[in-house]
């Protein structure tokens, strides 16, 4: 089924176009997987799906509301989470205090110890004394405390070992096994589309490819294609 | 040297207000990421709101709590500014119109207020609470002092105890992974300035009876209130308020010494210089090797 949908979306950084009319629909139960070179405008797209960015044109709707106008604590409250690039922990702020700062009152932790197990032990300590894996576990349970209905996450595998990015990528199968969308933003292309659903190609602001993420994972010399154009002829 | 302890203990009721705002300009920096010149204003604005109202003849009770509506009325006015147009600028950009906002609140507070002409700034807490080694003690002093005290320990509580407190301690953090989350931050962040805004109104109403009574003076209490929040290294809430009775102690002394008593409004700057090359030791340290 159906939970976000995008259509004939247009952005804008400083007056320049960067997503120039993209549709896009994610699923509950699967991954949707969007790559592109450096530049295509995949980050551009997500904060404009959460509201960071102000989208020009197109809509927005998630299970059947309308996002486009609202601010991004609001997309957030209807069930849109964004694990942003960087691993946005709260330094200053022990793991539970990073988990509890987004639970509702009704909520509680154990979705997302379920999910990282490994960051019980480090509940007490300073997010920002954490590892970089432990920093990425924080962020991805901090959005998931609230049970969203999707999950836009942004190059989550930057700077880490492949162990740990192994380990990430299992945990975002999880998630859309449990009944979320989930849009995956990554650079390591093959792991992606190892777990993911269904395939987006972006370059320079537009889908270029979509399609099943396995057929694209079989022809990386079409990927190629993909992300670079006219210049790979 | 008896002057000179019954002038240090003068100096507490200033001490104590210095701290509270000192602890104020903390909170707003911390939470809010803002350097803020207008602290003072906006206390001197509720200030001369209780003293309008007192004026016009309503009892002391009811106008001391409608000017401290009125402090946090202005400092929610100066957080729209800020979270409306400056609320992704720089920290340097973000004090340079705080600023320029002081110079126009200044401005329009003493075209309001009749400029340099006398208002009676009634006593709100008088009388004397006891006698310390022969020298009165005021109610006054007890007050700021025990208000000083309370508010630190309360900011320090609130943000550690909480569940708004860890909002705002996230919101101060990273703003952006805030918002994203679901927290309020521009409903939070006008919070902080309501708060700075209505206790800074009042400590500046229970010292104003001690300053010189116009709009300006109050205004510029600023600057001890940036030199305790300096010794705090614009960080710490209790190094702050032992800062800012210092720099009242230290006031109330300079004060009984003939000399240099004209001088004792140079004090908080003295004080911010000191901090300041005390901070840059290790660079010069270097630069001399």
């Amino acid at each position: 089924m159906t939970i976000l949908s995008i259509g004939a979306l247009q952005v804008d950084r400083a007056g320049i176009p960067v997503i120039r009319g993209v549709d896009l629909e994610a699923k509950g139960g699967e991954i949707s997987v969007l790559l592109g070179s450096n530049g295509a405008g995949k980050t551009t797209f997500l904060e404009s799906l959460s509201g960071i960015i102000p989208a020009r044109a197109g809509f927005i709707t998630l299970d059947g509301t309308a996002l486009v106008k609202l601010r991004p604590g609001a997309r957030a409250k209807a069930g849109l989470s964004h694990v942003e690039q960087g691993r946005t922990v709260f330094p200053a702020m022990t793991t539970e205090e990073n988990l509890k700062v987004a639970l509702h009152p009704d909520a509680d932790l154990k979705e997302a110890y379920d999910l990282f197990p490994e960051l019980l032990q480090r509940r007490t300590v300073e997010a920002g004394m954490l590892s970089g894996g432990e920093q990425q576990m924080v962020v991805i349970a901090r959005s998931i405390v609230n049970r969203p209905r999707v999950i836009l996450i942004d190059e989550m595998s930057s700077g880490l070992a492949p162990v740990i990015v192994s380990r990430l990528m299992r945990a975002v199968r999880q998630l859309a096994d449990d009944g979320m969308a989930v849009v995956l933003v990554e650079q390591f292309a093959a792991l992606a589309l190892a777990i993911g659903n269904r395939a987006y190609v972006l370059r320079r602001g537009q889908i270029v490819y979509d399609g099943d993420c396995a057929a694209l994972a079989r022809d990386p010399g079409h990927l190629h294609r993909l992300y670079l154009g006219d210049a790979a002829a | 040297m008896d002057s000179l302890f019954t002038a240090a203990v003068a100096g507490l009721s200033a001490g104590g207000a210095y701290a509270i705002l000192g602890v104020c300009a903390i909170f707003t920096y911390r939470l809010v990421a803002v350097v803020n010149f207008t602290g003072a204003a906006i206390g001197a604005a509720g200030t001369f709101a209780m003293v309008a109202l007192f004026e016009l003849g309503v009892p002391l009770l009811p106008a001391v709590l409608l000017g401290i509506a009125a402090g946090a009325a202005a400092g929610i006015a100066i957080g729209l500014v800020m979270t409306t147009w400056f609320a992704g600028s720089s920290a340097s950009t973000k004090a340079a119109v705080t600023a320029a906002l002081l110079v126009g609140i200044i401005a329009v507070g003493l075209r309001l207020t009749g400029g340099q002409h006398p208002h009676y700034f009634p006593e709100i807490i008088p009388g004397s609470a006891f006698r310390l080694a022969g020298v009165e003690v005021t109610w006054a002093a007890v007050t700021t002092l025990a208000l000083s005290i309370a508010f630190t320990l309360l900011t320090e509580q609130f943000l550690a105890r909480t569940r708004t407190g860890l909002q705002l301690r996230a919101l101060s953090q990273r703003p952006m992974a805030a918002e994203l989350i679901g927290i309020r931050v521009r409903l939070l962040a006008l919070g902080v300035w309501a708060v700075t805004g209505g206790v800074t109104a009042f400590a500046l109403m229970i010292i104003a009876p001690l300053r010189s009574p116009d709009f300006s003076s109050l205004s510029l209490l600023v600057v001890p209130a940036l030199a305790a929040a300096l010794i705090g290294a614009f960080s710490s809430f209790r190094a702050a308020l032992i800062g800012g009775l210092m720099i009242g102690l230290l006031e109330g002394s300079v004060s009984a010494i003939g000399a240099v008593s004209q001088y004792r409004g140079a004090v908080p700057f003295l004080v911010i210089l000191a901090v300041l090359l005390w901070s840059q030791r290790g660079a010069r340290w270097d630069e001399a090797r």
